[in-house]
């Protein structure tokens, strides 16, 4: 047994989770493992912002130290990836999220709290839901952005267990 | 070391898995006749606590955690710590999984790896507070850290 970790993504107006998402694909459309093919970030705009979350099920006693970061995938120039941790959920949208640039490197990785705000999950404690809070990515273009596919990434989360 | 898992081990999922000895004679081992013992267990007696092993399915490989001592021992053999044998106090348990689970874009095959990381922090000496961690891999390699 121990902990169970599955990704979540929500989206829309009245915020639909779908969990165990099988990718993070940024996109034209405000859906969880968007199609990129049929709904490409166009140039010069930003990809829907996307809100994930980590949930566990099983059994632990306690869960420490999160953090995310993208550990792998090179962007091409004039593409960034905006991310920020602990944010409340809003509508997705193509708007500018206005948050920092994604971490890179473990060192740096983005801290992630619990969803009640605490920097730890412990099983069976009052009210906790067994989820992360909220992580929000986006991708951003400029008109200048290399036109084509971008460069696969691979995004890291790692918790510690006992 | 007498280790009898009892039959019904369909329920273990880690590679490793841990065994904790009491000074009264009580042992708890985390997979026990079919069940799975809570990490909480440990944590509610650490005051008791005298040696904490992590041990693989078929019992090839094991790490244990000296705490009267401070000695860490591979198979039960003493010959991890490199460091000098110097005076500890105080010698507390460090143990913990680190899970890096990975998602990426069009990622079908996602990695879920977990490093153990085992071993124990002391005051030295002159009060001090000092860690050394063993990081093992899933497959018993491992590496020491201060």
């Amino acid at each position: 047994m121990s902990a169970i970790f599955h990704w979540c993504e929500s989206n829309g107006a009245g915020e639909i989770e779908t969990q165990d998402i099988t990718n993070l694909n940024f996109g034209n459309l405000d859906t969880p493992n968007v199609n990129v093919t049929l709904y490409p970030v166009t140039r010069g705009q930003n990809s829907y912002s996307k809100y994930i979350r980590g949930f566990f099920t099983g059994t632990w006693t306690d869960i420490t130290a999160i953090k995310f970061w993208k550990s792998l995938g090179n962007l091409v120039s004039g593409e960034t990836i905006k991310a920020a941790a602990n944010v409340s959920y809003v509508t997705p949208s193509k708007t500018s999220t206005g948050d920092s640039n994604i971490p890179i490197l473990e060192s740096t990785a983005l801290s992630v709290n619990s969803a009640e705000g605490e920097v730890n999950i412990e099983y069976g404690g009052s009210a906790v839901s067994g989820y992360t809070a909220y992580i929000r990515l986006q991708l951003q273009s400029l008109i200048s952005t290399t036109p084509g596919a971008v460069n696969q990434k691979t995004f890291t989360l790692q918790y510690d267990e006992v | 070391m007498d280790i009898n898992m009892g039959d019904n081990n369909s329920m273990e999922s880690l590679t490793f898995s841990w065994i904790a000895f009491f000074n009264d004679g009580k042992i708890i081992k985390q997979y026990e006749e079919g069940i799975e013992h809570r990490f909480q267990e440990v944590k509610d007696n650490l005051i008791n606590l005298i040696r904490f092993s992590l041990v693989n399915k078929n019992f090839s490989i094991c790490f244990t955690v000296e705490l009267k001592n401070g000695f860490i021992l591979y198979n039960n053999y003493r010959g991890i710590n490199l460091e000098e044998i110097e005076y500890k106090e105080n010698i507390r348990l460090i143990f913990f999984r680190r899970h890096q689970i990975e998602i990426g874009e069009n990622l079908k095959q996602k990695n879920h790896t977990i490093t153990y990381h085992l071993g124990f922090q002391y005051l030295d000496k002159l009060g001090n507070n000092k860690k050394i961690i063993l990081q093992i891999d899933e497959e018993g390699n491992w590496i020491l850290s201060e």
